[in-house]
């Protein structure tokens, strides 16, 4: 968290000493139309948050573990697709949840099926894309997104799980 | 913007009684603590990313950002915005006001939805941590076999969904009311 501040930080100064450069009062400009996004959608923000932390107390890890348990094959790749956009919060969260199915004996291509389910359509981040782009791109970026869990399952069990 | 409102709204509601119903006034205090620490840890991170979404909307002209990420861009475009999506760290509160910055700016749905699916899939400040977490053998298998999608998703978008890019540009403008300046 702390170094994706600083990287974001260094990104903004360098853009706003751009800005200052060019003298045109791009500097205001640019702050201003930042400060009006962020007030226009504060609203919003405020119940992404409560809604970000509610979902993650109401979905218990252990109820995902019993569901995926020693499943491998087909079944496998779909649970585990469909149980990773149930995993919440951030990697620092999410992966010991995760390590922790896998130990119970997940195969490699529920394992990956699983995490890309996670990466890709964590039910956690639609809050924030409701807030910020709205609902017709999310919808489309889910319709987009939604056979890559088990596609990407399915060829880790080929290709390194030696097949099915 | 209203209607995404009262939908969020009737959402927390409704996980409010879910998370009552599972574990009392413990658990549903737990989840709204949750929510509020993770606001406050946030809130520097949020400052920023709005300070860089507004400072790219005025430095990078709409003329640049529909050369490079706009329809005319075609692959390359779906190229650039992945590899923007890859190097760009922090969470979804940081990505999704630069993605929303990019598409009123002129950027196609197609290079918006790499830019997503490249940060989520590909990025390069979660490597670490995930092979810390979960051990080398499994996120290099994972890294390889989803590194061609935020190519391929963009390109499907692309094709499948181009006529909604204004729409959604409108429906950008209207969540962020205060942003005709």
């Amino acid at each position: 968290m702390f170094i994706a501040f600083c990287v974001l930080l260094i990104m903004t100064v360098t853009l706003m000493t751009i800005a200052y450069r060019r003298g045109d009062g791009s500097l205001v400009r640019g702050l201003k139309a930042g400060r009006g996004m962020l007030m226009g959608t504060i609203p919003l923000f405020l119940l992404a948050f409560p809604l970000a932390g509610l979902i993650q107390v109401a979905i218990p890890a252990d109820l995902i573990r019993s569901w995926l348990g020693q499943e491998a094959g087909w079944n496998g790749i779909f649970i585990g697709s469909i149980a990773g956009t149930l995993i919440p919060g951030g990697p620092y969260v999410a992966f010991p949840i995760i390590a922790a199915i896998i130990n119970t004996g997940a195969s490699i291509g529920t394992a990956v099926a699983f995490i890309t389910g996670w990466a890709m359509l964590t039910i956690m981040q639609m809050p924030y894309e409701l807030t910020f782009i709205g609902i017709r791109f999310m919808t489309i970026r889910i319709i987009s997104m939604l056979i890559v869990p088990p596609i990407a399952g399915i060829a880790a069990q080929w290709l390194f799980g030696g097949g099915f | 913007m209203r209607k995404t409102l009262i939908g969020m709204g009737i959402a927390v509601v409704m996980l409010c009684v879910i998370t009552f119903m599972q574990g009392g006034w413990t658990l549903l205090g737990n989840g709204l603590f949750l929510g509020g620490r993770i606001f406050v840890t946030v809130i520097p991170l949020i400052i920023v990313a709005f300070t860089l979404a507004g400072m790219i909307s005025i430095l990078v002209s709409e003329e640049v950002v529909s050369r490079l990420l706009g329809k005319e861009a075609g692959l390359k475009g779906i190229l650039l915005a992945s590899v923007a999506g890859a190097v760009i760290p922090g969470g979804p509160f940081i990505f999704y006001p630069i993605a929303a910055t990019l598409l009123v700016s002129g950027a196609e749905i197609g290079a918006a939805i790499s830019f997503v699916a490249a940060k989520v899939l590909w990025t390069v400040s979660r490597l670490p941590v995930e092979v810390a977490l979960l051990g080398p053998k499994i996120t290099f298998i994972r890294y390889g076999v989803t590194f061609i999608f935020p190519i391929l998703v963009g390109l499907a978008a692309n094709a499948l969904f181009s006529g909604h890019t204004v729409r959604i540009r409108e429906e950008i403008r209207l969540l962020q009311r205060s942003d005709k300046a």
